[in-house]
């Protein structure tokens, strides 16, 4: 094959470096048209990291042992910089912030940049073990990743609400929205995660809950953002400690996805 | 230090007393929270009078209508609200209202699962089975700090245990054939698979490992015996056993390690098989002969009953609705109140304040737009 996939996530990558540069020069000169070639760029970059993932898809099933790119860890690095770029672009109309964007996008890269440079990931297509063989490694996988995802944009609103800036910081309401907003999305995945998990785990494990290092930090995480909930609706907290909570949120979200991966082994350890 | 360890369970904390205590408070805590919040919900809609004109003009999606009396805008407003109240002096219609009841539906999900796997720690077990090709048990062994053998009700056994790898080594399948036998009789057969568990009277089997074991086909005095490492025979003067399995000696093939007494005085001797001279020896005046050795594939079965797990299940469902209803649908009222000016419709809503006002300009459309009728 003359184009193989991962040329096509290596100018996915450099999309996402591009873009970062586009955004500070935003910010560097304010003009307006900047924004909407930000857009125009983000959607190419989008659309070529996905071409690069169904390219690896279709290449697995060339090499037979076709599988969805779900299954290692740099499929989950390559994975998880896709989500956020997806929860970006549904919230676009209310994400019309660069600094969001911005965030976001430099997330991707890192996720991305990490992926294709690290010497200690593991690039190729490796064959599926009997234990991800599996309906519900899709729907378990894409749901956690979309949580990870709409938890990275919080933690990002929880940075920026933390910032003073004027004229580039988007108002606090309008950004305490877009936390409520991703949040509400990442809770509600986030459950379906790890409930689909439990009901997989009872027919790959024999048992819906083993307390396995990635469940128990799930479950804390998924905790963490429940207390931000009631902190925001039945104690009514804003602001600053909305905003720390939400990046420590991400925090946990970062140590059940590499943390459990590098200190902890357990039953989920196929990603390392 | 080892004691303390041990007396907090602090190497297995999440089956501890004390945890167990944690989990029942939390669960008490969250029926009293949860059964609080439904008494004030039910409270809530009781009291739902028609607000005065004032408090309506101030809201923030309200209309004017001069041209059509109540019944006419009744009318419209039913298609698509539900109506909860009515009086002479206008009406109170809602929609969504099931929202309102989300998170309601999330605590109670997760009072249920909780409650579930409570069932399943009580009621429920597990435990393992190793079977060999042809092999039948009627009980598995019980796992945690002292193993025991559990009966399983019923016997099963192993028809066939096959594994399939991939090109690179990895392995791609493994199947244990398995039979159900219950009271002598034949049952059923099934494959089991990873992700493919077989369950029957409420125990479920699943294939968790596999491993492989040599057999070893002797004949000891005219007779064929099959042994395994470990395994001790015995005839007349002659006891042996097979203490170790070499797949490889040097270049001489596979070895057998041989254990013998002869008379009181224990002694070793190997076995070759691809080797004549050591492949028959006479052992205390024994002739023993190494006929053929066999790598025999065992399947490890895990095994366990959670009489619990439709319950967890439903609480599951109860949760994933909750969250779908709690944060995807959204109570908004319209209200319809005649005043001296005209009739007032005035909408408010929870949540999703734009969804909302698209939704009211829709509904302001369709009453003014029937202007000419």
């Amino acid at each position: 094959m003359a184009i193989g996939h991962h040329s096509i996530l290596g100018i996915a990558t450099f999309g996402y470096l591009l873009l970062f540069i586009l955004h500070v020069f935003y910010c560097a000169t304010r003009r307006e048209r900047v924004i909407s070639f930000i857009w125009v760029m983000f959607s190419v970059t989008f659309g070529l990291h996905t071409a690069g993932l169904l390219l690896r898809w279709v290449e697995s099933y060339m090499m037979n042992i076709g599988h969805a790119p779900l299954s290692n860890f740099y499929e989950s690095l390559i994975v998880f910089a896709w989500s956020i770029s997806l929860i970006l672009l549904i919230l676009k109309k209310r994400i019309t912030y660069p600094f969001i964007t911005m965030g976001s996008n430099l997330i991707a890269l890192g996720f991305m940049a990490y992926g294709s440079l690290s010497p200690s990931v593991v690039r190729t297509i490796q064959p599926l073990i009997p234990a991800l063989q599996s309906n519900w490694l899709h729907i378990h996988v894409i749901t956690c990743f979309m949580a990870y995802a709409s938890f990275a944009v919080s933690f990002i609103c929880g940075i920026v609400l933390l910032l003073t800036w004027k004229g580039i910081v988007p108002p606090k309401e309008k950004l305490e929205e877009i936390n409520y907003t991703s949040i509400m999305i990442g809770f509600s995945m986030l459950s379906a995660g790890i409930l689909t998990g439990a009901v997989w785990a009872h027919y790959a494990w024999g048992s819906y809950w083993s307390w396995d290092p990635k469940e128990t930090w799930s479950l804390i995480t998924w905790i963490i953002y429940a207390l931000i909930l009631h902190a925001r609706f039945m104690k009514g907290w804003g602001g600053t400690r909305i905003a720390v909570l939400s990046i420590v949120g991400f925090i946990s979200v970062l140590f059940t996805y590499f943390g459990v991966n590098f200190i902890l082994t357990g039953l989920h350890s196929y990603a390392t | 230090m080892y004691w303390s360890i041990r007396f907090f369970g602090l190497d297995d904390v999440y089956h501890t007393p004390w945890f167990y205590t944690l989990v029942i408070l939390f669960a008490l805590n969250l029926t009293l929270c949860t059964f609080r919040r439904f008494l004030r919900l039910l409270k809530t809609r009781k009291e739902t009078p028609l607000p005065d004109e004032e408090v309506l003009k101030k809201k923030a999606m309200n209309m004017m209508v001069t041209n059509h009396d109540s019944d006419f805008i009744i009318d419209i407003v039913k298609k698509r609200y539900r109506m909860t109240h009515t009086d002479g002096q206008g009406a109170i219609f809602e929609k969504g209202v099931l929202s309102r009841y989300g998170s309601l539906i999330i605590h109670c999900g997760i009072i249920i699962t909780l409650m579930g796997s409570f069932i399943g720690l009580l009621y429920g077990y597990k435990g393992f089975v190793v079977l060999r090709k042809g092999e039948i048990k009627d009980h598995m062994v019980v796992g945690g700090r002292h193993e025991k053998r559990h009966p399983l009700g019923f016997s099963i056994r192993c028809k066939d245990f096959a594994v399939s790898f991939y090109p690179g080594g990895e392995p791609k399948d493994y199947v244990t054939t398995l039979e159900i036998i219950d009271n002598s009789r034949f049952v059923m057969e099934k494959p089991v698979r990873v992700n493919h568990p077989l369950s029957y009277k409420g125990l479920r089997f699943y294939q968790a490992t596999y491993g492989n074991e040599a057999s070893f086909l002797f004949t000891i005095g005219g007779e064929k015996i099959l042994l395994r490492e470990r395994e001790v025979y015995r005839r007349d003067n002659l006891s042996l056993m097979v203490v170790r399995f070499a797949r490889q000696i040097h270049d001489f093939g596979p070895g057998v390690l041989i254990a013998y007494l002869d008379g009181a005085e224990p002694k070793t001797v190997w076995f070759l098989k691809d080797v004549k001279k050591m492949k028959e020896q006479t052992l205390s005046g024994v002739p023993v002969r190494l006929d053929d050795i066999a790598d025999d594939f065992f399947t490890g079965l895990e095994v366990s009953r959670d009489p619990g797990v439709g319950i967890v299940w439903t609480g599951f469902a109860c949760i994933l609705f909750g969250l779908f209803v709690h944060f995807f649908m959204y109570h908004r009222n319209i209200y319809l109140r005649k005043t001296a000016d005209g009739m007032l419709v005035a909408g408010v809503c929870g949540k999703n304040p734009e969804g909302f006002r698209k939704e009211f300009s829709q509904l302001e459309k369709e009453i003014h737009g029937n202007r000419s009728s």
